[in-house]
């Protein structure tokens, strides 16, 4: 608890200078109608709720920008109080009673810019357009600032999940361009609403947004819908082997954490877990019954099987992945030391996620049932995987890999698995390490024999 | 699409517009250039937003490029009042302005090989020239942003009925168009060109009536608080239409693994696609429907996958029909899995039951599968070209019309048919 009194001092503080810029503007403020509008506004935005919280943002962002040019700063911090309203009310108290701190803070800067720049308001806006957009621009950009700062502030202080950093990274940097640019639509009502259109200029201006907001919606459904297909895609594909069933979400589920310790780009993360998921549908191209077959396979089959890459490239070559998607697929079964498939790639030349997406594969192998064998302990796999580094695995990605799943665990594997069953004559799984030339690697982890 | 060539003699609709296109554009240049130009600096402003629009065009559906940005432009334009613009463009000047700013955009594309459409962006001329036109009628000389609610209403009220126009006119010509290329009835695709226009239009004429509002009051000092916005919703736009098509792509490979597991012929299914595809757009489905059946006829085959051996030469037709309706079972559960293809499934669950047994006595099945059903056995028997002829064809699925295949959709098949449809 002790550790919480920096935080809690700082909130207790912006709080307090907050309700103190709070009254002084109280003071100044003559109830005019946009605040009543706008500020009612706000409210039946409350009440509505709208499920894509960045949009709802933007609009209060633009309404309160708005208010700046028609009623003047101090308008602005008395409505920006009611912006948390809008925020879920499951937050814990102490931090929406912040958040109001922080909105009131943010006006007041905004508006101390808008003001010392010579920022009009109300009919001066239309005599002085270009002073107005510049003012208004170096508010809304204070405004963000300041934001972001007292975010990044608590953040460090809290010492939670989040560090300022990531704050940054994963969400100033991204809204910021697009909160800035939304803002200027709060200017554009306000040149509307003051040219005579009064609350009507509401209309024209919130359709964009609400625009925008389907054009976000439809991009999420789509993301969305993309995984869900991928993955059922992949269904399809396994029902080919009772055994090998979930592998790919798994190996996904893996090489995203071992991408995360990597801190990879969010570009390439995706493209490494799509990847990850991908990685065997050219087995769709191997013949069922070499795919179920019990016991060893010939030459002839082990050729069928080595095709598999290829054909999953040949499968995905036409979706829009980054290249080192399929680069991944084509390359998943090569070795450190040259001697995989199918192309026979060594050390650093094997693609990086085709490096990352072998380690996982063998070890979501190695841990799971096969009809021949149980499955093994993490542990014991793990050190089955540091054996073979410099043979079979890339080095440094292997010590990565046993890193994380030391730290995080590995959840994945137990959950839905079949005993093995020495009534299914299932196959050898090409995947596996533990045997000789099944198609993985040849050494220390030599399994069982049949 | 269907691969149709239009009749020689008949005057391609695509001609049409263009042509009207440039008759407009080119008179109103000539009446410009007689009359002298006003305003020029927004004139170039304007004609510039309206090229970079154009350049910056792009795709969300499949049907045709976009270029919002360019069609705002280009109604703000139209709309301008005093007092900052002192003298509002004319009819034939706004006109002008919006077919040469056009034309200049369209150049780099062509220059640089990417995807240009001249007749949408004639379609955008004539359009623009109609708002002109009503815009121009049902505003008096007088009226200006004076600041005073009554006429800003007014003009607000004036501008939404210029705008409506303009999406109405193109709406008509749309519909035409698309009758004309997929042969789909005139009142469906109708509606499907005003559902675009009341989602999509209604922003881009709105955000033409900001544009002509703030700069009629601000001047070009509203440019960049319009465009800034507009070209963050277009970015989202673009990430969408990106994102839609790695969609399409994937469903597309999910399909062609049957074929690369020799469950079915290379191509065979795009080509029932295709061409369930055809149907559908003759029976005028919404583009919701159209989209989902495509995707069925994609997946039909999918379900074979869990069947252990591939039949030789993947003519599902040799396999029993229970066989048949267990791997669309298992096909329809697979793809129910993924979560957001419902409808897709209940589609592929039933395009293997008989009319006699399904569709005829259970009103829960949808037309769909009917035309899924259809396509299969048509694409069976004509394959690629090595099959029977198409009337042959047609002949053995006219024996099995309301007991194998459904009476409505073989009528359709009928007609797409007896239009040229080929694989």
């Amino acid at each position: 608890m002790n550790s919480r009194w920096p935080l809690r001092l700082t909130v207790a503080i912006s709080t307090a200078v907050a309700a103190l810029v709070l009254v002084v503007a109280l003071l100044h403020t003559r109830l005019d109608v946009p605040i009543v509008a706008l500020g009612l506004l706000l409210l039946i935005g409350v009440l509505l709720r709208s499920k894509v919280g960045p949009v709802r943002a933007a609009l209060d962002h633009v309404v309160c920008i708005a208010l700046l040019l028609l009623s003047g700063p101090a308008a602005t911090v008395v409505v920006a109080v009611l912006l948390p309203l809008t925020q879920d009310r499951r937050l814990p108290v102490m931090r929406r009673v912040f958040n109001g701190a922080q909105a009131v803070l943010c006006a007041a800067a905004a508006g101390f810019v808008f003001v010392s720049t010579g920022g009009e308001r109300g009919d001066a806006v239309l005599d002085a357009p270009g002073q107005a957009t510049v003012s208004g621009f170096a508010a809304i950009v204070t405004w963000l600032a300041v934001n972001a700062s007292l975010m990044c502030l608590v953040l460090w202080l809290d010492r939670g999940s989040t560090s300022p950093l990531t704050f940054l990274r994963k969400v100033a940097a991204p809204t910021v361009i697009p909160m800035t640019g939304y803002g200027l639509l709060g200017l554009l009502l306000a040149v509307v609403w003051i040219g005579g259109l009064g609350i009507g200029a509401v209309f024209l201006v919130v359709v964009p947004l609400v625009v925008a907001r389907w054009a976000l919606s439809l991009y999420e459904a789509e993301r969305n819908a993309q995984a869900a297909t991928m993955r059922a895609f992949i269904q399809v594909i396994e029902t080919k082997d009772l055994y090998t069933r979930g592998h790919s979400e798994r190996v996904s589920e893996g090489v995203g954490m071992l991408g995360r310790r990597l801190q990879l780009s969010e570009d390439r993360q995706l493209a490494l877990e799509h990847a990850g998921l991908l990685h065997d549908v050219g087995k769709v191209g191997v013949p069922t019954s070499i795919i179920r077959k019990p016991g060893r396979l010939d030459d002839a089959e082990m050729d069928a099987i080595r095709l598999h890459p290829a054909r999953g490239v040949e499968l995905i070559g036409n979706i829009p992945f980054l290249e080192e998607v399929k680069s991944a697929v084509l390359h998943h079964h090569e070795k450190y030391d040259g001697t995989g498939y199918p192309a026979g790639l060594s050390g650093e030349n094997i693609p990086y996620f085709a490096r990352i997406i072998g380690i996982v594969d063998a070890f979501d192998c190695l841990t799971s049932t096969r009809s021949y064998r149980p499955a093994r302990g993490v542990e014991e796999t793990l050190d089955i995987l540091l054996q073979d580094r410099y043979t079979h695995f890339d080095p440094n990605l292997v010590d990565a890999f046993v890193a994380v799943i030391r730290a995080e665990g590995w959840g994945a594997a137990a959950a839905e698995q079949l005993a093995p069953d020495s009534s299914i004559a299932a196959s050898i799984d090409h995947d596996d390490l533990s045997l000789g030339s099944g198609g993985g690697a040849t050494g220390s982890a030599a399994g069982p024999e049949l | 699409m269907t691969g149709q060539e239009p009749a020689l003699g008949r005057l391609d609709s695509g001609v049409v517009i263009t042509l009207a296109g440039a008759a407009v554009g080119v008179t109103a240049m000539i009446l410009t250039v007689r009359n002298g130009l006003t305003e020029w600096q927004y004139a170039l402003t304007f004609g510039l937003l309206v090229a970079v629009g154009e350049m910056v065009q792009f795709r969300v559906d499949r049907s045709r490029n976009r270029a919002p940005i360019a069609t705002s432009a280009a109604l703000g334009y139209v709309l301008l009042r005093p007092p900052e613009v002192a003298v509002p463009p004319e009819i034939a000047q706004a006109v002008a302005v919006t077919g040469v700013a056009t034309l200049v955009g369209v150049l780099p594309r062509v220059i640089a090989g990417l995807r240009w459409d001249l007749v949408v962006s004639s379609r955008r001329v004539v359009s623009v020239a109609c708002a002109a036109a009503v815009f121009s009628a049902v505003t008096p000389p007088g009226l200006y942003w004076s600041g005073t609610w009554q006429d800003a209403v007014a003009l607000t009220g004036a501008m939404l009925l210029a705008v409506l126009t303009a999406a109405v006119v193109d709406a008509f010509v749309g519909a035409g168009q698309t009758t004309e290329r997929y042969n789909q009835p005139f009142p469906a695709a109708l509606r499907d060109e005003l559902v675009i226009a009341v989602r999509i239009g209604l922003a881009m004429g709105l955000s033409g009536v900001l544009l002509a509002a703030s700069t009629s009051l601000i001047g070009l000092w509203a440019m960049p608080l319009v465009v800034v916005p507009l070209l963050l919703t277009q970015f989202a736009f673009r990430r969408f239409a990106s994102a839609q098509r790695t969609y399409r792509t994937t469903v597309r490979s999910m399909a062609r693994s049957t074929e690369i597991a020799g469950f079915s012929s290379p191509g065979q299914n795009a080509r029932t696609a295709q061409l369930a595809v055809a149907l559908g757009h003759d029976l005028g489905l919404t583009p919701s429907r159209m989209e989902a059946l495509e995707y069925a006829a994609l997946l039909s085959g999918v379900g074979q996958l869990a069947l252990a051996d591939p039949s030789p030469g993947g003519a599902s037709l040799l396999r029993t029909r229970e066989e048949r309706r267990r791997a669309a079972e298992i096909g329809a559960s697979v793809i129910e899995r993924s979560g957001v293809l419902d409808h897709v499934a209940e589609i592929v669950r039933h395009s293997n039951d008989p009319y006699r047994q399904g569709r005829a006595n259970n009103a829960d099945i949808p037309l769909e599968s009917g035309i899924v059903n259809v396509a299969l056995a048509y694409e069976q028997l004509v394959g690629e070209g090595t099959g029977q002829s198409p009337a042959k064809a047609m002949e053995s699925i006219g024996l099995g019309i309301g007991a194998e295949y459904d009476p409505v959709v073989v009528e359709s098949l009928r007609r797409v048919i007896g239009r040229g449809f080929r694989f």
